[in-house]
């Protein structure tokens, strides 16, 4: 049974056999070949972009779509030998030398769930952390004075009172600045570029900003000074911390 | 009391080893500091079992007192290592080293630093720097903290994308005049820059730095000594070093976010120490982890004027010798001659005052060294030549 890839725009003749003879290299494991497909100047960062499972039985092409830029998108459908399903999306560019792939990502986008979610050694910040696991946003402010301290601190710079307390605040921010990341620096990014960082200003911590990975950020246009809410990601597992997301509202 | 330390001390001797692609160092860190140094010592023409002090920065591995047991030194009288991570202690490490020779803690003092990742791992730049309040988001490495400054420099400043590449393109530019340089003999056009892949949106990969194993060193002496010894001295006219308020560890609390960190006062207290103006700086190695933080550098001293007026300033002619009014990093910097936490920056700003860069800024009197934009420390030095003591 053949379905044929849906094609959007004016997608070049050649491109639906190329893309369809990519899907099949990479299913079939045969890196010379997939690496043979990559812009040269990037392997590297595009063989850690995506996460595929071990053991692929076959491929798919989906979609073929012609973007804004001129990079044309493929859908590409991998078959595990456990039957599961992964899409990646990869961009290809037509060089000197015929169509390469400039950038792949996993779709849809998931948030990099990282290991060091989680208090830091000594503790200094388990309230915000504690704060997440109950469902809110707490950061630190000086009982006597009323400062907003961000990042935690032992005491309070301003009056250098010990006396700390943690209020919840209601997570509606702006975005302060950002930046989307392209490249895997860990094996835990893998699957999940690029992604768009945001640190956001919240008026109920005094200006106090928060960072967080930016939900729907795949191809947002985002811009310093637009609103977002902060949302709860849950725990992973039991023995990990949920993480604060930020969404464009 | 006199408290100043300009033109007690000065550079009579530096040194480095190759730059080595990371991860190939044919030796370990301490060994290869160790080279370096002796070539320093070399330079100068002084015995290096008369070095008495030992300074460094950003954690380097080799302590001191390993350093001076190893040189077999008769004694050892000054150690320090400048806290604060990344590339920001390294003008610190040289106000250091002054500030021993100025008030007689010692004599002869060297600064090193040398950097394997067989020795130091992977990305040992910004170890310790990134806690859960970072990492959990995935914010594991200096280049996306840096990228989130000089975003809001570009879209709230307005300072223009051309005043980054103009950095970069006159840092390889430099690099093409330098043998030694890593980026030497491998030209960079726009294209090349503009079609890089993305490491972190603003940053492409030529804004960022490279990174090397390797080792550099310099002795630092008194000024009537370095008088007496081989080389040209380059005097120390005056160095700061620190953080503003709000300013370190503060997971992008920052008050200033996008100053690279040198804040006003401590602008006008390197200029009043040295009795210079921005105006009278003949040329600048500026610390380049990436463009945009060198950017910001330059603004934060008033050497470029902020927001959009900075892409009228920073163009290529206006920061490459020989007739830029401010040539920048003139053996290539971090991001085109290598990196080992910007050792080699110290080098050059040295060169430039003897005379004797590969792309050497004509009778240069007042040359600045940038320490570690966006680092939770930030330094600067400025080094004089005979003319201005």
């Amino acid at each position: 049974m053949t379905e044929q890839p849906v094609l959007d725009g004016p997608v070049p003749d050649e491109l639906v056999a190329i893309a369809e003879r990519h899907g099949q290299v990479v299913a079939a494991g045969d890196s010379a070949a997939t690496l043979a497909d990559f812009r040269p100047d990037r392997t590297g960062q595009l063989l850690g972009s995506a996460r595929l499972p071990e053991r692929l039985v076959s491929s798919r092409l989906l979609r073929l779509e012609v973007e804004p830029d001129g990079l044309v998108a493929a859908f590409i459908c991998y078959t595990a030998a456990d039957g599961s399903e992964t899409v990646l999306r990869s961009r290809w560019i037509k060089l000197e030398q015929g169509w390469r792939v400039t950038q792949v990502r996993n779709v849809p986008e998931t948030p990099p769930v990282m290991a060091a979610a989680g208090p830091r050694d000594d503790g200094l910040d388990r309230p915000h952390w504690e704060g997440l696991r109950a469902g809110q946003v707490r950061i630190q402010r000086c009982a006597p004075c009323g400062h907003w301290i961000w990042a935690p601190q032992p005491l309070c710079p301003r009056c250098h009172s010990f006396d700390l307390t943690w209020p919840a605040v209601e997570p509606d921010g702006t975005v302060y600045s950002w930046t989307r990341t392209w490249q895997p620096f860990s094996p835990e990014l893998s699957g999940h570029v690029p992604f768009v960082i945001v640190v956001a200003e919240l008026a109920a911590a005094g200006g106090r900003r928060l960072l967080g990975v930016l939900c729907n950020g795949d191809g947002a246009s985002v811009h310093v000074g637009q609103p977002v809410r902060g949302e709860i990601d849950p725990a992973p597992s039991v023995e990990a911390w949920p993480v604060l997301r930020w969404r464009l509202t | 009391m006199n408290r100043s330390l300009r033109g007690a001390a000065a550079v009579a001797g530096i040194g480095s080893t190759p730059y080595y692609k990371r991860g190939t160092s044919p030796h370990s860190s301490l060994r290869l500091n160790l080279e370096a140094i002796l070539a320093a010592c070399a330079d100068a023409g002084l015995d290096a079992h008369e070095v008495d002090g030992f300074v460094s920065y950003a954690n380097d591995l080799n302590e001191g007192l390993a350093v001076g047991a190893a040189l077999g030194v008769r004694e050892v009288r000054w150690s320090t290592m400048v806290w604060g991570g990344g590339g920001g202690g390294v003008a610190a490490a040289v106000n250091a080293a002054a500030a021993a020779v100025a008030c007689g803690q010692a004599e002869n003092v060297i600064v090193y630093r040398g950097i394997t990742e067989a020795d130091d791992g992977r990305q040992s730049y910004g170890k310790g720097h990134f806690p859960p309040l970072l990492s959990a988001h995935g914010v594991l490495t200096p280049v996306q903290v840096c990228a989130l400054r000089s975003q809001r420099m570009l879209e709230v400043d307005g300072v223009p994308w051309s005043a980054l590449e103009a950095l970069v393109q006159a840092s390889y530019y430099h690099a093409q005049r330098n043998p030694a340089a890593v980026g030497y003999g491998r030209p960079l056009d726009h294209s090349t820059y503009a079609d890089s892949r993305w490491v972190s949106e603003p940053l492409r990969l030529y804004d960022c730095s490279r990174e090397n194993d390797g080792a550099a060193a310099v002795l630092v002496t008194s000024a009537e000594r370095a008088r007496d010894l081989r080389q040209v001295p380059a005097f120390v006219l005056s160095g700061v070093q620190g953080a503003g308020p709000d300013w370190s560890e503060s997971a992008e609390n920052n008050a200033s976010y996008t100053s690279a960190g040198f804040h006003p006062a401590m602008v006008a207290r390197l200029w009043g120490e040295a009795g210079v103006k921005a105006s009278d700086v003949d040329v600048v190695q500026v610390y380049e982890n990436f463009s945009g933080p060198a950017v910001a550098s330059l603004i934060d001293l008033g050497l470029c004027p902020p927001g959009a007026e900075a892409g009228s300033f920073m163009t290529v002619p206006n920061l490459v010798v020989p007739d830029g009014v401010l040539p920048i990093n003139t053996a290539g910097g971090n991001i085109a001659e290598g990196f080992v936490h910007g050792i080699g920056l110290v080098l050059e700003a040295v060169r430039q005052v003897r005379g004797t860069s590969a792309s050497q800024v004509t009778s240069a009197d007042v040359s600045l060294l940038l320490g570690g934009p966006v680092a939770p420390l930030v330094s600067a030095t400025v080094f004089g030549s005979a003319a201005t003591v």
